[in-house]
């Protein structure tokens, strides 16, 4: 029963968005979708299983979007899903007056208005300065399964 | 406070009370845990404190809390340490006799911990300790009321541990004087001691033997026998030579015989000629057996086995086994009496051990099985064997193998919990095994033991071995190690009796495999699988030896053995291997390899072929033979011969071949197996140039490559495997004909990939298709770089040239994977290992080229993380980056450390007059890159810290010229690096930073006086536009090295170094360190220390001749004067 509900799931999640990949090959600081969530991959140990079984794979992963902790264990010659993980440059230029999202500018000049500022107050102030003090701050945006955040930000200092 | 400087009289009472009314108080306080800060506090003033000694003595003798005393004794001994080299003569006398006296006076109070805290300040005071001793003793030792006292005392000062470099520092006495403190306890009173403690024992066995029970007498026995035991443990050194002339003080004191791989630990007591007469009369050793036999008399009790003064009589039996050295060569006989005595614990050994498994104590039969291999250690196994002859009908050597083969009988029955005396006894019989195989060995009089091993039963100790494999698997697939080496004592054992043992592990290996095909389909085979699994595993440490790196020889036994064996095909070992090749390469069947050969078991079998082909397969005759009086042996030479390139051995190279490559295709996802494959099986095959030969000439070979180059399974192998794979493939060009065909060779195999890098980085969407995990995962720069770290001198050029080809490529992935860490990390560890491979064969334009590629690495690399700040939230995700980072700047750091070394090794044709590269100035740019991205954070790094000064301390050291070019920026950025390295706590840091130190100061002295420039305005100082005057970076150092030498904790063995660094700073900048100096002789306020620090900073500059010139012999003088100077006043500098 549970397996045709994750099947179910993964189908929703797109077909276009996953890419099946030997459990064996997923290394430590790669991707992988457990219980239907993109996650990084902190730890891989592989055990045997019985004494002449075939190796199972064990996954530490992280949520690449709400980081929390997801475990697995999965054969290593199985297929697991392995997210497709974009992360795209937009230069900031502006943050909205109510606080809540931003707006970046894309590589084709038009701007991207539906992305939210991060949660985290640190992350937050030292952006806001960054933005008032009128330095250029460039945004990493990162995508995954439909799913997109900011990952990372950078001052680019005017050459 | 508590100053209590001696001279005051009675009416300094009222102050001692008060002293000692606080510090009770402060006690109590921290005992309840009432305001424990201001209690701790006033317990901290105390320790404190200069001189508190009269305070302390006052609580000692005065005080009714127990914790006050133990306070001010934990004083008393940090006082003491701290101050010991400038009180007086009578000061330290007193001291001394004081805590002597209160230890012996309070020996039977019950505060035990305050007891040990005197004691221990007696223990630090040993040097002169001894000499009281001697002494004192002679006329409170017959008190046998304090001969436990006394006992504990000295064992105390013997611990042979506490000379550690530590304490000496702190008293800053030189080492020296504690060598000789060292050797006069040793060369004058061990002995004696010894000879109290036997006599005092002895005084009191009868006692003993006559009461019933618990009498006192015993604890004083005991501590006897500990002592003792404590005297012979000491590390005898002066009585050995006899004739040295001088005292090794640096010498770490480890015994170069003992082999250290040992499980169990083994003491050689080797205590010299002088000994003789107390420690072999037969007497002595009679009545140490005679208070041991005692048990008959305590048995009824039933804890005499494992009751102290037992355990204690045991370990010095164990112990005089191991007599060795000159003693035991005066009379090697007397040796036989204690291991004969010990014969009663261990024979018969059937009885025993079921009398333990009845629930006896199993020490008794541990102990003895130590004695045997005590005395297995120092005797050859002839005298070994011949021990036991006299009085039983068979030899030492029937002994051991009946008792080994019983405590395996028993480990196996219990073979589920652990810990078990059965287990320990193993241990130290196979280590009793491996100490005689090995001597024997070496002898080179191997046939006249032959003999003697052949009569022994070895078959059930092989049977049972193999046996065991499969109890040990559960616990030894954690610690693979201790298995192997197990394993290993096993197969020495085996090999002793090789012409039982192989055509035994030959039956039983093919009575396993029909046993698997019989029951193929209908039982359950893993039982069966496991057998095969030890038995392959046992096989190849039988018939081989590990060989790692160095050529592995077809061991002398089976070489020497067989003699009879004429025809090739009946050698035993030939038979068993075949065997095992032919089971093997039924694996290549899909069926058969679904049913039988489980990963594990492809495993051993891979495994196995990798450790027997290294050794037996196509041998070059002259390479691999063993000792040369063996060669004309027929049956040596069908050994040899039968799997060399004439006979069977293409053949057999060839299915070894196909099992790797199916090892590698169809068993995915088994990491374990395919890096087995990769490592061991691939490389041992490539490590020899006539099998390189014969491989390239094989199709199944061809297969491999072409499947490396375009099978998309062999992609996906672990990034570790593929590596290596690459580097194998690369490696087996060495067997090509000529340098053009290798070169040839390695092109074809990299083409595909090369050209694969090449279209994908020209693609015009290359922005989005990057991202795709299947492209990502087809990138193929495991294999680039694992073909660049195979480079060799007839490859190069091709490996260069594929190199150069996805240069542009490289810069391009970096640019468009900059947020994919562990694509960038592969890049970078490529270009690490391609440059590392090359650089030194480039010409003067090809290095051009690769220097100017490294510095846009470099600067994309650094454009792209310099102000980048992760957002994620997950504290695993941001380590994760910051590991990612530090990586990444280690492997840039290699870069850089990797294009310093074209200065060093080059062998381009170019002559040095071409105008070339300037290595120097492009490493410093680099520097100049990394450097802001390197934070003092992330040099928390061992690695990298140790990386980064390392690089650091070679460009001073070579390059200080550059350094004096670079702007102020820079300049300062790398030494504030120098400054937070030289308070690492890292001694290798510490030492480097000092070397860059003297390089740069050095520097800048010679230059100066030469009339240059030298350092310029980063030496001089300068005026910032506030007015602010910021001294020069000499100067600086100056005053944070001597802050450094006097008043931090440091290693000893810093000081030579930092005298280095010193000595031209103080040339430089002599008027800064007179005024140093002034200042620290202004701040002292005890006059006596102030004409005393005065005096010492006048010989430092002055003795020895020392001169203002930089040559060898002034540096020299100057760390002797460093040496003598900061042991003169580094501690009442050190004391507030």
């Amino acid at each position: 029963m549970s397996d045709e509900e994750h099947h179910f799931e993964s189908s929703d999640a797109g077909a276009s968005k996953t890419y099946p990949q030997q459990a064996g090959n997923i290394r430590k600081g790669g991707y992988i979708v457990i219980k239907g969530r993109p996650c990084k991959v902190v730890e891989v140990s592989t055990s045997k299983t019985g004494k002449h079984g075939h190796a199972k794979c064990h996954f530490v992963a992280i949520d690449i979007f709400t980081s929390k902790k997801l475990e697995d264990i999965v054969p290593s010659s199985h297929n697991c899903d392995v997210p497709h993980v974009n992360r795209v440059d937009y230069q900031l230029i502006d943050i909205s007056e109510d606080g809540f999202y931003v707006s970046l500018l894309t590589d084709n000049g038009s701007t991207k208005d539906d992305l939210k500022l991060p949660t985290d107050e640190a992350l937050l102030t030292q952006l806001k300065s960054g933005f008032e003090e009128g330095k250029d701050i460039v945004v990493s945006v990162m995508s995954a399964m439909g799913e997109e955040q900011m990952c990372a930000l950078k001052e680019v200092s005017p050459k | 406070m508590f100053n209590g400087i001696a001279g005051g009289g009675a009416e300094d009472l009222p102050q001692l009370q008060s002293t000692m009314r606080a510090i009770e108080l402060a006690c109590s306080y921290i005992q309840i845990n009432t305001n424990p800060a201001a209690a701790e506090a006033t317990i901290l003033s105390l320790h404190q404190s200069p001189q508190p000694y009269k305070a302390c003595r006052f609580i000692l003798e005065n005080s009714q809390v127990a914790s006050a005393r133990f306070q001010a004794a934990a004083a008393i001994k940090e006082a003491a340490i701290r101050e010991w080299s400038f009180l007086s003569t009578e000061d330290k006398g007193g001291l001394i006799s004081f805590c002597l006296g209160y230890v012996i006076q309070h020996a039977n109070s019950s505060d035990a911990y305050v007891f040990s805290k005197v004691s221990s300040v007696a223990a630090f005071h040993r040097y002169s300790f001894s000499r009281i001793l001697g002494n004192d003793l002679f006329r409170i030792f017959f008190f046998w009321r304090y001969m436990y006292t006394i006992c504990m005392l000295i064992v105390s000062v013997s611990q042979v541990s506490e000379f550690s470099p530590s304490t000496s520092s702190a008293m800053s006495l030189p080492r020296e004087f504690h060598e000789n403190c060292r050797k006069s306890l040793e060369q004058n009173y061990l002995k004696t001691f010894y000879s109290w403690a036997q006599d005092a024992a002895l005084s009191v066995t009868n006692k003993i033997v006559e009461s019933n029970s618990d009498v006192p007498e015993v604890k004083v026995c005991n501590a006897a026998l500990r002592l003792m035991h404590q005297i012979l443990n000491w590390e005898f050194r002066y009585s050995k030579g006899g004739t040295k002339g001088s005292i090794n003080v640096f010498s770490d004191g480890m015994r170069s015989d003992t082999a250290s791989s040992r499980k169990t630990e083994c003491v050689i007591v080797q205590p010299g000629a002088s000994w003789c007469d107390v420690l072999l009369s037969s007497s002595h050793v009679g009545w140490l057996i005679n208070l041991y036999s005692l048990r008959q008399k305590f048995a009824f009790e039933g804890y005499w086995l494992d009751c102290p003064v037992a355990v204690s009589a045991r370990k010095l039996i164990v112990q005089l086994c191991s007599l060795a050295g000159e003693t035991m060569h005066r009379s090697r006989a007397a040796s036989a009496p204690p291991s004969v005595r010990v014969l009663p614990w261990i024979d018969p050994p059937d009885v025993i051990s079921k009398e333990i498994e009845e629930g006896r104590s199993g020490s008794e039969m541990i102990d003895g099985c130590r004695a045997l291999l005590s005395i297995a250690t120092v005797t050859i196994p002839v005298v070994f064997d011949r021990l036991l002859r006299s009085i039983r009908p068979f030899g030492t050597l029937t002994l051991l193998s009946l008792l080994m083969g019983e405590v395996v009988k028993v480990l196996l029955a219990n073979s589920n919990d652990k810990e078990t005396w059965s287990y320990e006894a193993r241990d130290i019989l196979l280590d009793t095994w491996t100490t005689l195989l090995a001597s024997m060995d070496g002898s080179g009089v191997l046939f006249s033991f032959s003999n003697l091993f052949t009569n022994c039963n070895f078959t059930p100790i092989v049977a049972s071995a193999s046996a065991t494999t499969d109890e040990d698997d559960a616990d030894c697939l954690a610690s693979v190690s201790a298995m192997d080496e197990r394993l290993g004592s096993y197969a020495l054992i085996a090999r002793a009796a090789v012409d039982a043992t192989v055509p035994f592990l030959t039956k039983l290996f093919s009575d396993r495999v029909a046993r698997l095909h019989q029951g193929r389909g209908t039982v359950d085979p893993t039982d069966t699988l496991e057998e095969v699994y030890s038995l392959l595993l046992i096989i190849g440490h039988v018939l081989a030896d590990e060989g790692e790196g160095e050529t592995a020889l077809v061991p002398d036994a089976l070489q020497t053995h067989f003699v009879d064996v004429v025809e090739a095909g009946n050698h035993p070992v030939v038979l068993l291997s075949s065997s095992i090749v032919k089971f093997a390469e039924q694996c290549l069947d899909a069926n058969m390899r679904s049913s039988i050969f489980s990963p594990r078991l492809m495993e051993a079998v891979i495994w196995f072929l990798a450790r027997w082909s290294f050794t037996y397969l196509m041998l070059v005759e002259d390479c691999n033979l063993g000792s040369n009086q063996l060669q004309s042996l027929p049956s040596r030479a069908c050994l040899f011969t039968f799997f060399n390139e004439h006979n069977q051995g293409k053949f057999v190279l060839d299915i070894i071949v196909r099992i790797s490559l199916t090892s590698l295709m169809s068993y995915p996802g088994e990491k374990d197996l395919q890096e087995l494959t990769c490592h061991q099986l691939l490389h041992a095959l490539v490590r020899r140039r006539n099998i390189c030969f014969h491989l390239l000439s094989l199709d199944s070979w061809r297969n491999l490559a072409n499947a490396f180059a375009n099978d998309k399974s062999l992609f996906l192998l672990n990034g570790v495997s593929q590596r290596s794979l690459a580097q194998t493939l690369v490696l087996s060009a060495y067997g090509m004909q000529s340098s053009d065909a290798s070169n040839q060779y390695v092109k074809d195999l990299m083409a595909h990939m090369t050209s694969s890098l090449v279209d994908l980085a020209n693609n015009s969407d290359l922005k989005n298709l990057a991202q795709q995990p299947d492209i990502i995962m087809l990138l193929c720069i495991r294999e680039l770089r694992g073909a660049a770290s195979a480079t060799e001198p007839r490859t190069q050029r091709a490996i260069y040239e594929m190199g150069l080809s996805v240069m542009n490529p490289v810069l391009r992935l970096l640019e468009v994977y900059k947020h994919e860490s562990a694509v960038i990390y592969l890049l970078l560890k490529f270009v690490v290992d391609w440059v590392d491979g090359q650089i030194s064969y480039l010409e003067a334009h090809e290095t051009a080229g690769v220097v100017n590629f490294c510095m846009s690495l470099l600067q994309i690399y650094s454009s792209h993380n310099i102000g980048k700040i992760s957002l994620s939230l997950s504290s695993t995700l941001l380590n994760e980056a910051k590991t990612e980072k530090y990586k990444d700047l280690r492997a840039l750091l290699q870069l850089l450390s990797h294009l310093c070394s074209k200065d060093m090794v080059d062998f381009s044709s170019d002559s040095i007059e071409t105008q070339s590269t300037n290595i120097s100035q492009v490493v410093f740019f680099g520097l100049h890159i990394i450097t802001p991205l390197i934070t003092l954070e992330l040099l928390k790094y061992p690695k990298l810290c140790f990386d980064y000064f390392s690089l650091i301390s070679h460009m001073l050291e070579v390059y200080p010229e550059t350094l004096a070019q670079l702007n102020s920026d820079a300049f300062n950025h790398v030494l504030t690096t120098v400054d937070f390295g030289l308070h690492q706590q890292d001694v290798d840091i510490v030492t480097m930073c000092l070397r860059a130190l003297k390089a740069l100061a050095s520097y800048h002295y010679k230059e100066t006086k030469a009339g240059n420039t030298g350092l310029g305005s980063h030496a001089a100082g300068q005026t910032d536009p506030n007015g602010v005057f910021h001294e020069g970076i000499l100067s600086r150092f100056l005053r944070t090295l001597l802050q450094f030498l006097l008043f931090e904790d440091y290693s000893t063995d810093l000081v030579s170094t930092a005298a280095d660094a010193l000595f031209p700073l103080i040339l430089c900048e002599p008027n800064l360190y007179q005024g140093l100096g002034n200042e620290l002789i202004e701040k002292q306020g005890n006059p006596n220390f102030k004409t005393r620090l005065a005096n010492a900073l006048q010989v430092l500059t002055t003795s020895n001749q020392l001169s203002s010139s930089l040559d060898r012999l002034n540096y020299q003088r100057f760390r002797k004067n460093l040496n003598n100077f900061l042991i003169e006043v580094r501690g009442f500098l050190k004391t507030k």
